[in-house]
């Protein structure tokens, strides 16, 4: 029997490099190979190794819900040794991906309810595929809101899908507010303008007075950079989610992705976990539980 | 039927060592020129020192190499390709219950769900053969529950005077017994009484003791207790506790390009979780950025059954190679309140 060897990538091709922002590139990647196509079958909040011939690998969230589509949309921010070596590809270029890995966001298990989506930054990456996936699946979720957070409108990410919820998401139904925190922003404060119960100055925690007081029904996910969580979650509390209802997406290092390098380790001698494998997706009740997870 | 039980005695240990070359090149424990053994490829058993407490690096070294490519590639053929010999013979002669029971962790972790090629290949053909020791102060294998290899092993020896019980532990190690049957004897119920008295002298002659019931939650209640401030601006954050550590199996990934520029390698080293990069991710963020944290993050690791066993099998290694002489026990009695 020969055995399968996990850390060998699969061979994918970047199709289409679209810049988003000064610093993030959205890509989108075929894979050439047939048997690692075929079995490539993932939910939002999972993400995988992409990697470069002689530079290495680094974890991507992916950033869409699986279509019969074949390719795959990874949101890259130019912020290591790996990601900057992705900024430098062109269309047609060679590409290595691993994965799918970790569990993702629950999202079977969240039929039935209303959900609320939290996204600071590059954290909107994971949440695009959540929205995406209870779009496609609309009939089987409540109510949705999206509370988006940008720095400023030059660094808002997926600005096209954004700027369309904002503006006609109601009719797909989903609400999204956005805040921006740059006070000189003219873009975003005409935005603000526009739908003033829908965009704010401040942090994205400034957007939960804006939203109506949520059914007994509801999760939220959250994604965004480590210190949005513990201000975000206190928020969700007081508005009477249980801890089992809220969701968020954990970055670490991570070598391997499958729980074996150890560098994604966190918690205590009661609570030790693999972010890549037990995570990244973890709830508030894990979260009280793993001492140093948020 | 196969019997799982047999004897040698001393005066064949020559024949033995020499029978188990068909398996594989040996590699043993050498008495190296300092103070430390070492686990050491060996063509003849009068190199082995069987009468040894602990090698400075683990056996484990033998299945997740200090450094190794796991692969190599090529951009112009658009290729990773494995490197050769990853599947050779190898037979482990004399190791540890210890060290055995370190490798039977890692066995959950690189061989279950999602196996490491590399490590499968090498531990199925591989022969461990075990033998028993005697604690020395810095042994605390008892409190850990691993001074005793109950599996894990081909075969393990346990001195018994002027011969050794054979404890037969796998299919392999029964197949080696059958095809050399002329080395060993039967076991006698005397031969089983007499391993049981010195067994139960060995354990009786711990010095060292580490109450573990409990400990989990006692970490997890010791998460901002001073200990960690205190241990961690001894700590020089070198990293030598995990090289020694039989349980430390963290590793790093780094790809090197040749000088054509198409042609390389992608390398993985043990790393070492106190390291400063080892909780660094890409736009600076750093989730252990001092010692302080990173001791705490090794501590915990240690004292958790993640993997279904603690993480540390007592072997003292850590506290006798550490250059800042932190004492794990000492740590550890420490979070328990005892001291």
């Amino acid at each position: 029997m020969i055995t399968k060897n996990v850390l060998e990538p699969a061979k994918a091709r970047i199709t289409q490099i679209r810049r988003m922002t000064e610093n993030e590139n959205l890509i989108t990647i075929k894979f050439l190979d047939r048997d690692f196509l075929e079995a490539f079958r993932y939910i939002p909040g999972q993400f995988v190794k992409l990697g470069i011939m002689g530079v290495g690998e680094a974890p991507i969230s992916i950033c869409t819900a699986q279509t019969s589509e074949p390719g795959l949309e990874l949101c890259i921010r130019n912020a290591g040794r790996v990601t900057s070596a992705i900024h430098n590809l062109k269309a047609g270029d060679l590409i290595w991906v691993r994965g799918p890995y970790g569990n993702g966001f629950p999202l079977e298990e969240c039929e039935g309810s209303d959900v609320i989506l939290v996204a600071g930054g590059l954290g909107i990456a994971p949440i695009r595929g959540v929205l995406q996936y209870t779009l496609l699946n609309r009939e089987k979720y409540g109510e949705i809101s999206v509370l988006y957070g940008v720095k400023c409108y030059d660094l808002m990410l997926f600005k096209d899908d954004v700027l369309d919820w904002f503006r006609k998401g109601d009719s797909q139904g989903v609400k999204l507010y956005l805040s921006y925190e740059d006070k000189e922003d003219k873009t975003c404060y005409e935005l603000e303008c526009e739908r003033d119960d829908r965009c704010t100055q401040g942090l994205v925690t400034s957007l939960f007075s804006k939203i109506d007081q949520p059914s007994k029904n509801t999760v939220a996910m959250i994604g965004g950079p480590p210190i949005m969580y513990k201000f975000t979650v206190t928020e969700l509390e007081n508005l009477g989610l249980a801890p089992e209802k809220v969701f968020m997406t954990l970055e670490r290092r991570m070598k391997c992705g499958i729980g074996q390098c150890g560098n994604c380790i966190v918690g205590t001698g009661k609570s030790i976990k693999y972010v890549c494998k037990d995570g990244p997706v973890f709830s508030l009740w894990d979260a009280i539980n793993t001492k140093g997870m948020i | 039927m196969k019997e799982l039980l047999k004897i040698l005695d001393k005066d064949r240990m020559n024949d033995f060592f020499d029978s188990i070359q068909n398996y594989g090149e040996v590699y043993g424990p050498v008495n190296g020129t300092g103070s430390a053994h070492t686990f050491k490829n060996v063509k003849r058993f009068s190199e082995v020192d069987l009468n040894y407490t602990r090698t400075m690096i683990p056996p484990k070294k033998y299945f997740i190499h200090p450094e190794e490519v796991i692969f190599t590639f090529d951009k112009e053929k658009e290729m990773y390709f494995e490197p050769p010999n990853i599947d050779k013979n190898m037979v482990l002669f004399g190791v540890h219950a210890c060290d055995i029971n370190a490798m039977n962790l890692l066995a959950r972790v690189f061989m279950e769900e999602l196996p490491d090629k590399y490590y499968l290949e090498r531990r199925k053909n591989s022969v461990i053969i075990g033998v028993n020791c005697i604690p020395d102060e810095y042994c605390f294998c008892k409190s850990t529950g691993t001074s005793y290899a109950q599996d894990g092993y081909e075969l393990f020896l346990n001195d018994i005077g002027d011969k050794y019980l054979l404890r037969v532990g796998s299919l392999k190690g029964s197949e080696i017994v059958e095809a050399h049957s002329d080395l060993f004897g039967e076991a006698k119920a005397q031969d089983v009484t007499e391993f049981k008295t010195r067994e139960k002298t060995r354990l009786a002659s711990f010095t060292r003791e580490l109450e573990m019931t409990g400990l989990q939650d006692l970490l997890d209640l010791s998460f901002d207790d001073p200990v960690w401030d205190e241990y961690g601006d001894k700590c020089l954050s070198c990293g030598s506790c995990n090289l020694v550590c039989p349980r430390c199996r963290c590793y790093d990934v780094q790809d090197y390009i040749n000088l054509d520029m198409t042609t390389g390698e992608r390398v993985r080293r043990w790393d070492s979780c106190m390291l400063k990069e080892h909780g660094l991710v890409a736009g600076g963020h750093n989730f252990r950025p001092t010692p302080k944290e990173r001791l705490r993050n090794r501590f915990n690791c240690k004292g958790s059954l993640r993997e279904g066993m603690t993480n540390c099998v007592g072997c003292g290694r850590c506290t006798v190679f550490c250059p800042a002489k932190i004492d794990f026990v000492e740590v550890m009695k420490k979070v328990r309140g005892e001291i």
